[in-house]
């Protein structure tokens, strides 16, 4: 521990601190601006110079390291007039007129410093020079004339994100923010997570949904979970009076620490369908708006009919407690049930466990230390973008990706290796890999011509495997054609084998949750008379759609039109992600709360409240206690 | 004691904060028990007294050689020099075509523009006041007091102007402290 004395006040910090991290442990606020405190110090806006004793100049407390016995002033006439002049000069390099800015009233960094300063006025006056905006992306404006080059987007999308599109050209006053070698962003290989945005401090990147939808003094805070795929990244969501107007990663979360991806970020921002309002129920042919004590009659009765021949599919998008009381509705009646996902992501997660009889995954957090990432089976950059952030910025410390599958991945560009097995024989190859890796004289040849890989590729994955001491092993099986469930089985022999940590991504929110509710069977609507499909706000696919086509009897209960509810007998309105609250478990086990950001319309129930009237109507008894059941089945990872 | 004598002008700026101040509504009743209203774009006199006024107010930024007159007399007879509103202090909107030549500016509001009609041409007489780049107040003249908004409360005026009534030098800060 150090001594330091920082406006008088003595504190004591530990050895490699920041003067900057110093001053805030000690209630004393230096005004930053290119500092962001998930970024690495950068001390490019000298905001937060400061005086020390004994040194010739004024020193960045950013970047400064605490020493033993230092003493710090921050608040003197010196680095209030330094303070002063470098705003000053911010202010005169590009267009900052405030007036018609996005962020001008309370969301600017870069005003609101000035204001701290007490400026009402610019001692520089702009040089004019215009700088151009760049609009070519779907969800975000790059306003050149607003930047002050701090480069948090640029740390940010290479130390968060791990995709490096960001970067500077140029030296100066010249200095540009530009997209890989300079290309309009909306052609490179941005992702469109909006972390950029997210960190910058003036208006330089917008977005183009949230824009002028309301500033910080306007608007209300939700802190919630995103039910995008199974990792369960903590949101915080804005709303202004009732309508969504942006969503941001949350800091704090544990799981995701601030990153988001574009599903979370921007694809609820373009939602355009048509809300279901009221209960609708089918007569002589058309679909008739009904209160909803006669919709859940109508059910009921047909579903107390059609013992036997009944079936429930449940999307795992909605809540805990809408899986476990749906489950005992439906099982209860000995009617067929399941959930949408069909178990494609987690049924063989689910039996590897029960075999092992204990749960073997392990956390995300383990990524951070590892040198060698070995993804098998799935685009983790497409359905879960975020596990992608957590590989791909640990790539620069030395670690390397080695994939396998039988498609173009995302993550190729960024691999040491990527291995394209022929389809089907991915779990194979796995095999291969684990021999080899144990025996040291195992046959490639057979492999290489089944799975249609070079010899020499396997050998330097097997090489890269044998170097790396932690390893960690990212399976998922979505991508994988039916048949190939031994694939996870496979994964897990080699990371026993190699002593690796092994994680499987598994499908939507509540993926994991469902199988633990045995909510993992295909579905199958042969014979049936009576079809209940619990659907949240999601869209349905066309395969989904062609499924149901030839039930006699089908109750949606869906958000949004489709058509499923076009085709249903009745259909029942049921809240969006954003209106509901309830429990997620992630996919590494952990159980968390969403909250409701917006409020529904009246006639508008949550799924647990749908489905706890249909119980009543049906005389089933239903036990609430769904943390108990949720932990019944051994699980993969451990549920707290 | 005598009230205090007060001018103001409107340079390249919109109108907007000579609006704003008459938002004060009721107050400026009360204004007018403090200070003695001179020459203001929107009354009969037009120009500051000779003998000059203790306070000068200034709207809009300086855009042309007309609007550098104005203020150099303003300055010339004003004790204290205020700039209001985010033109006058910062050059605010207008100074937006300084981004452009003031042909192309001249070009676009005179030939071009959807308005005109066919063979419009740029006025050209020589009694026309000069184009220039759009400047700050405080670029041309020395300034005392600046008052950003776009344009500035009318409470934050009314707090202005009274404390220049009652002699002292109003002190942005906090909450009247806003540029946009």
């Amino acid at each position: 521990m150090l001594n330091i004395t920082i406006d008088g006040k003595q504190i004591e910090i530990a050895e490699g601190t920041t003067v900057l991290i110093a001053a805030r442990a000690a209630g004393i606020e230096i005004p930053t601006l290119c500092d962001h405190p998930q970024l690495t110090p950068y001390g490019g806006c000298r905001l937060c110079l400061v005086e020390v004793d004994g040194m010739r100049t004024l020193q960045p407390s950013c970047t400064l390291p605490v020493m033993d016995n230092m003493v710090v002033r921050t608040d003197t006439e010196k680095t209030r007039d330094a303070r002063k002049f470098i705003l000053n000069m911010l202010f005169s390099e590009r267009n900052h007129f405030c007036p018609y800015c996005q962020v001008s009233g309370g969301d600017c960094e870069l005003q609101n410093a000035a204001y701290h300063e007490g400026m009402t006025h610019w001692l520089l006056q702009p040089n004019w020079k215009p700088y151009p905006v760049d609009a070519s992306h779907p969800y975000l404006i790059l306003e050149h004339n607003r930047c002050i080059l701090c480069r948090r987007c640029v740390r940010a999308c290479g130390e968060l994100v791990g995709n490096f599109t960001l970067g500077f050209e140029d030296r100066g006053a010249n200095s540009t923010l530009v997209a890989d070698l300079g290309i309009p962003l909306g052609e490179s290989s941005c992702i469109g997570c909006g972390t950029c945005v997210q960190v910058c401090p003036t208006g330089a990147l917008i977005e183009r949904w949230s824009a002028y939808q309301g500033r910080e003094t306007e608007v209300e805070h939700h802190k919630t979970i995103c039910v995008g795929c199974s990792l369960g990244c903590g949101i915080d969501v804005l709303t202004r009076d009732n309508r969504l107007t942006r969503i941001e990663g949350d800091w704090d979360a544990p799981v995701n620490s601030g990153v988001i991806c574009e599903v979370g970020r921007f694809h609820p921002m373009g939602e355009d369908r048509e809300r279901i309002l009221t209960p609708l129920v089918r007569k002589n042919g058309s679909l008739k708006a009904a209160t909803w004590d006669e919709a859940l009659t109508i059910v009921a009765e047909q579903f107390k009919g059609k013992k036997g021949k009944a079936s429930g599919f449940i999307s795992t998008r909605l809540p805990i407690e809408a899986l476990d009381i749906f489950h005992q509705i439906f099982k209860g009646l000995g009617a067929n049930v399941t959930s949408l996902e069909e178990g494609m992501a987690t049924k063989s997660s689910s039996q590897l466990a029960e075999e092992i009889k204990s749960p073997y995954e392990a956390r995300m957090d383990s990524l951070t230390k590892a040198d060698c990432v070995f993804v098998l089976g799935e685009d983790i950059t497409k359905d879960h973008q975020v596990i992608s952030f957590f590989v791909k910025r640990i790539i620069p410390n030395g670690c390397k990706v080695i994939t396998l599958d039988s498609a173009a991945n995302g993550l190729d560009n960024f691999a040491a290796i990527s291995l394209k097995a022929k389809e089907g024989t991915e779990t194979e190859v796995v095999n291969t890999l684990t021999t080899a890796l144990k025996t040291d004289k195992a046959d490639l040849s057979d492999i290489s011509k089944l799975a249609c890989i070079n010899t020499d590729m396997l050998k330097t994955a097997i090489q890269i495997l044998k170097s790396s001491k932690k390893i960690m092993v990212i399976c998922g099986q979505t991508k994988v054609k039916k048949g190939s469930s031994g694939l996870l089985k496979a994964a897990y022999g080699m990371a026993k084998q190699i002593g690796a940590a092994l994680i499987d991504v598994k499908g939507g929110a509540n993926s994991l949750a469902a199988s633990q509710y045995h909510l993992d069977e295909p579905i199958n609507v042969e014979g049936t008379e009576f079809c209940f499909l619990a659907l949240g706000d999601e869209r349905p696919s066309q395969q989904l759609i062609k499924k149901f086509e030839k039930v006699t009897f089908l109750v949606v209960q869906s958000s949004y039109v489709s058509p499923l509810t076009a085709n249903a007998q009745v259909v029942l309105p049921v809240q969006t992600w954003l209106e509901q609250e309830g429990t997620y478990l992630n996919s590494e086990g952990r159980l968390q709360k969403a909250t409701s950001a917006l409020q529904s319309a009246d006639g508008v129930r949550s799924s647990l409240d749908v489905l706890t009237g249909l119980a009543e109507k049906s005389g089933i008894k239903i036990n609430t206690n769904w943390k108990t059941r949720l932990t019944e089945r051994v699980s993969p990872v451990t549920i707290e | 004691m005598t009230k205090p004598k007060v001018s103001s002008d409107w340079l390249a700026g919109c109108a907007g904060c000579h609006m704003s101040l008459l938002d004060i509504d009721e107050r400026i009743v009360k204004l007018v028990e403090l200070v003695d209203l001179r020459s203001t774009p929107i009354t009969d006199l037009k120009h500051p007294d000779e003998g000059g006024v203790d306070v000068g107010i200034l709207e809009g930024g300086i855009n042309n050689t007309t609007n550098e007159e104005v203020a150099k007399m303003m300055r010339k007879r004003c004790k204290i020099l205020v700039s209001l509103g985010d033109c006058a202090v910062f050059g605010g909107v207008p100074a937006m075509r300084n981004f452009f030549t003031i042909e192309e500016s001249l070009r676009r509001a005179y030939v071009e523009a959807e308005s005109n009609e066919p063979n419009s041409k740029i006025p050209t007489d020589p009694e026309l006041c000069k184009p220039t780049l759009v400047r700050a107040v405080h670029e041309v003249v020395p300034v005392d007091v600046f008052v950003p908004g776009c344009p500035p409360d009318a409470d934050i005026i009314f707090y202005v102007l009274s404390e220049l009534a009652q002699g002292r030098i109003p002190d942005l800060k906090k909450d009247k402290l806003m540029w946009n």
